[in-house]
């Protein structure tokens, strides 16, 4: 058991419990046997201080979003270029995954292609 | 409460016009994919106001189902327009 | 105090409706539109949605997979939109030169 299938584990039985809304010992066992139970994905074993940091930065990124939203409506942000970001080294799918989903996210900025070299081309939005 | 839906119908009259309007493929499918958020929140605030949760639990089936068929249609247009 | 925090949510949310989504009508090009739409559908959705949390708190299991599923289903769909539309973009471009 590496960190990468606990946290699909996790992942798993949060969205089962949040579904059926019925957090007794029995539904409980029933998440937990399906979320077993479900294919598991082979993938390379992620150290767990990645996913610890890039949880620590999905909840800095949503009060971001809306700084990011305020500002553009408060300065037309009008001018558009597209800028190229490297792929940290040693990127797992799963934490590429979300690096990508973090830039969508926060609306200033979109990825628009990923390039399996180790970029990814970034659409941004400026003030004039 | 009311007033509130009134202005989320207001808003989406928005990208149904745009969907009319614009012939563009890939700028139908945005003003398609605001249509179906909009909606399916709509359903989620109806579902508050009448305290009635059948109708929330089909606003977030919709939600998490809906639009994977707009991300597979995308992908498709694309693989059309190539060929 | 409650009551006054949700309704300001959600008329937060709708004002954020309004001002991603008027930007569709223009004449500016498909990632523009998508930047000011992920304002108006992922951030102004999740904020109506807190919003219905605040107000009905007993439902919040439901209400808390509608906010996750819209914030990570409206985000992937804003990434492919960009990069299928982009792409044909691209394309359309290099065609010209020819």
């Amino acid at each position: 058991m590496d960190a990468n299938t606990i946290f699909n584990l996790i992942l798993r039985l949060t969205i089962w419990l949040l579904l059926t809304n019925n957090f007794g010992l029995l539904n409980l066992a029933i998440g937990l046997a399906i979320a077993l139970l479900l294919p598991q994905s082979r993938t390379a074993p992620v150290k767990i201080k990645d996913w610890l940091q890039v949880s620590w930065k999905i909840i800095k990124a949503i009060p971001q979003a809306y700084i990011e939203a305020i500002q553009m409506m408060l300065r037309p942000h009008n001018q558009e270029d597209f800028v190229r970001e490297t792929v940290k080294a040693e990127r797992t799918p799963g934490l590429i995954f979300l690096d990508i989903f973090l830039i969508t996210f926060t609306p200033k900025t979109i990825v628009t292609k990923y390039d399996k070299q180790g970029w990814y081309e970034v659409h941004r939005v400026k003030p004039k | 409460m009311d007033s509130i839906l009134i202005a989320m119908i207001l808003a989406l009259l928005i990208p149904i016009y745009e969907a009319w309007q614009d012939d563009d493929i890939w700028q139908t499918i945005l003003a398609f994919t605001s249509i179906a958020t909009k909606t399916s929140i709509m359903m989620l605030v109806i579902s508050v106001s009448r305290d009635d949760w059948s109708i929330g639990v089909v606003a977030v089936i919709i939600l998490s189902v809906g639009n994977a068929g707009l991300m597979l249609m995308a992908h498709l247009i694309k693989r059309i327009n190539e060929a | 105090m409650i009551d006054i925090l949700s309704y300001g949510l959600i008329i937060l949310g709708i004002i954020f409706w309004f001002w991603g989504t008027l930007p569709l009508i223009g004449n500016r090009s498909v990632l523009f539109k998508l930047h000011s739409l992920s304002v108006a559908d992922t951030l102004g959705s999740m904020a109506i949605l807190v919003g219905l949390l605040l107000k009905v708190p007993s439902e919040w299991s439901l209400l808390l997979l509608a906010i996750i599923t819209l914030a990570i289903w409206n985000t992937v769909l804003g990434y492919v939109i960009a990069y299928c539309a982009s792409d044909n973009s691209q394309l359309a471009n290099t065609n010209k030169h020819d």
